[in-house]
């Protein structure tokens, strides 16, 4: 326990100097601001921002990122409630009861229970990242090839069982996310593979470049076949403070909410996505009168947007102890790290203690003053919903290539970007999810390198990944999700979870 | 046998296409064994697992009960073909630094039909429009500067939605150029030229 309180000071001295303190606002701001935003959603921005946190130090860039990401949180939440639209996939079941409300002229009761149980979330997910950290890091540090190897798999097949749609597809994604993750120098002979001679692809097809054309440049491309319809109901917000009886009937979703949110973040392939459904699926079965959901239930706002909070946040656990991220985000904050000259993993804690303990406390700070800015300027956020969207994506387009090209300033990275939106739009029309390519794409390398290792040590035999405890540990739990999943009555329950929402 | 789900189908003619392909380009380097794993390894490994793969997704789009069309979005395969053709064309007549100028822009209009015709195969507008003012903008952006770049961005991709004001189009591309200037020019200090580059 002393050690916790020590190491949280450290964290504090770090988040609390007036630098940090400023990046983390610019982190939360901004990620309200996309957040609210339909159509731009944090991997992009992450993505946009990366090539500028070069020139930053290690600790201010991480903390304005992660800022980014849990901001988004809560301003996904806003749009959810007044237009209907979620401004971000986390914030989709909010839509069902929260748009409701806001009908019934309940808009600011509704945004205003979101937002304390986002803070509530925020505050418990930071404590457990603190506590749950360092032990799950010593673990880590136990970790051979074969571990690390069994790790990525149970990562990546739990990655897809939490997937839209088709699990075969989702598997294959992950495989072709792996594949391309190999084009580049290989380390240990030296060959370039998959570069077709040309020297730009010799270092790897750029991370960013994958990230933005699958989920920016596809976005935005999809969204611009639909016409936009946007119709907001609340244009002034008034009395945002939850009534008494408020509290009293979403207290318990807060909890509920909060504790399986921090729960299913810590999962590889978890996050906040998951964490909203799951949620608003528990609070529609635990409550007596689940005939109130979908019209106006103040539990449907409460729990999923407490949920996706505690994701979001503890999903930085498997990032921070491992170097294993469990989402497109995480995996966009391992590509930050590396910029930084940081490998990511158990040891960064030991390392480089001011930046793991000042990012959780940033975390906090950063948490407290989005409940003490978004109340007040709500109204603003109802502004900005107005900017149409044919105004939005030409902006969302200049930084987007303005951050892509400053990556080695040729127009190489311009040019594969493109062509990842044709790829992305592609992937969008044959139904196949990105998001578990993203985090293949990432793992690739260092998931051949200890595959390689592991079997180099074993002599090259294969039954290394059963023979050492842990690793066989981890493999059963893919082995099990896979079949759970595959069972025929959990496999109709997912496809209904996932219409459904 | 009648394909039922087009998207699986098209789904699993990518996989095994991409599969294939991996596994084909791996057998230029060496394999090496289990114990030293060459770099073509993991690779033909994975790529054996994505082939499988797809053609499970395959097989399914002939028993799906889920219906699709087999025509999943608009494709031309002339459109890629003339643009295969225009781009060798661009890629061995590329002009010679001393060239005159009217061959060099020439060259440049040249090589963006063949790029624009690749994209316009897709044929939804907005795709082809949007990816055509990001790929402008990359080469723009040197020669022309970050100032002219953004304006050819903001018009063209404008171009690709529903409506295209002039007035309102103008005004955002001067209010984009002037704020990229001096956020990512003066404020972050990167590396690029606001205005032509012959001209300073």
């Amino acid at each position: 326990m002393e050690a916790l309180f020590h190491n949280l000071g450290i964290g504090f001295a770090v988040a609390l100097t007036f630098q940090n303190i400023f990046y983390c606002l610019m982190g939360c701001l901004l990620g309200t601001l996309i957040g609210v935003l339909p159509g731009i959603g944090p991997v992009a921005t992450i993505a946009m921002l990366l090539p500028v946190t070069f020139t930053l130090n290690p600790t201010s860039a991480l903390i304005m990122l992660a800022g980014i990401y849990y901001g988004a949180q809560y301003g996904g939440s806003t749009t959810a409630i007044l237009v209907n639209i979620p401004g971000e996939s986390s914030s989709v079941v909010t839509c069902l009861d929260g748009y409701q409300m806001a009908r019934q002229g309940r808009a600011g009761p509704a945004l205003g229970i979101a937002a304390i149980g986002s803070f509530f979330a925020g505050c418990v997910a930071t404590v457990i990242i603190a506590l749950f950290a360092p032990p799950l890091a010593e673990v880590a540090l136990k970790f051979g090839p074969a571990e690390y190897f069994s790790l990525m798999v149970l990562g990546l097949i739990a990655a897809t069982v939490l997937a839209h749609g088709s699990l075969i597809k989702a598997i294959a994604m992950v495989i072709l996310g792996l594949l391309l993750g190999l084009v580049g120098t290989d380390v240990n002979s030296g060959v370039a593979r998959f570069s077709f001679g040309v020297s730009e692809l010799s270092d790897g097809i750029g991370f960013v470049s994958v990230a933005m054309g699958v989920f920016g440049f596809a976005e935005i491309i999809a969204n611009l076949e639909q016409k936009e319809h946007r119709e907001i109901f609340t244009k002034k917000v008034s009395n945002l403070l939850p009534s008494l009886q408020d509290f009293k009937d979403s207290w318990a979703s807060i909890l509920r909410g909060t504790a399986l949110g921090s729960f299913l973040g810590i999962l590889p392939g978890g996050g906040a996505l998951l964490a909203s459904f799951a949620a608003y699926t528990l609070e529609k079965k635990v409550s007596k009168n689940s005939a109130n959901f979908g019209k106006g239930a103040i539990q449907g706002v409460a729990a999923p947007e407490s949920a996706n909070n505690a994701g979001a946040q503890t999903s930085f656990i498997p990032l921070l102890t491992l170097g294993i991220p469990s989402n497109p985000v995480m995996a966009l904050m391992i590509g930050a790290m590396m910029i930084q000259g940081i490998a990511p993993g158990p040891q960064v804690m030991t390392e480089r203690p001011q930046l793991f303990w000042g990012m959780i406390a940033s975390m906090w700070i950063g948490n407290l003053m989005l409940v003490v800015l978004n109340l007040p300027l709500i109204g603003m956020w109802i502004k900005l919903l107005m900017v149409p969207y044919r105004i939005l994506y030409p902006s969302i387009l200049v930084f987007c290539c303005i951050g892509v090209y400053s990556i080695s300033n040729s127009p190489f990275d311009v040019m594969q970007t493109a062509a990842f939106g044709v790829v992305g739009y592609i992937f969008v029309k044959l139904e196949c999810e990105p998001a578990p390519l993203i985090l293949g794409f990432i793992l690739g390398p260092l998931m051949e390198e200890n595959l390689r290792r592991a079997m180099l040590l074993s002599r090259g035999d294969p039954l290394v990944f059963f023979q050492r405890p842990i690793s066989l540990t981890m493999l059963l739990i893919a082995a099990f999700l896979l079949v759970v999943v595959l069972a025929p009555t959990v496999r109709k329950k997912r496809e209904e979870a996932f219409v459904e929402a | 046998m009648k394909i039922t789900n087009g998207k699986d189908f098209w789904a699993g003619v990518m996989f095994i296409a991409f599969g294939l392909g991996f596994m084909i380009v791996a057998r230029n380097y060496a394999m090496g064994n289990a114990v030293r794993m060459g770099p073509a390894y993991f690779p033909t490994a994975l790529g054996g697992i994505l082939v499988v793969l797809g053609a499970v997704v395959f097989l399914r789009a002939f028993v799906s009960k889920v219906a699709h069309p087999l025509r999943v979005f608009p494709f031309r395969l002339w459109y890629v073909l003339a643009g295969l053709a225009l781009g060798v064309a661009a890629y061995y007549t590329q002009p010679t630094r001393d060239a005159i100028m009217v061959w060099q822009i020439g060259h440049v209009l040249l090589a963006g039909l063949a790029v624009g015709l690749m994209f316009a195969a897709f044929g939804e507008r907005s795709l082809w429009v949007i990816l055509f003012s990001v790929v402008v903008f990359g080469y723009a952006l040197k020669p022309l500067g970050l100032v002219m770049a953004t304006g050819l961005l903001v018009f063209i991709s404008a171009w690709g939605g529903h409506e295209f004001r002039w007035k309102e189009v103008t005004i955002m591309a001067a209010v984009l150029a002037a704020f990229s200037v001096a956020s990512f020019v003066y404020g972050l200090g990167l590396p690029m030229n606001v205005w032509p580059s012959i001209w300073e």
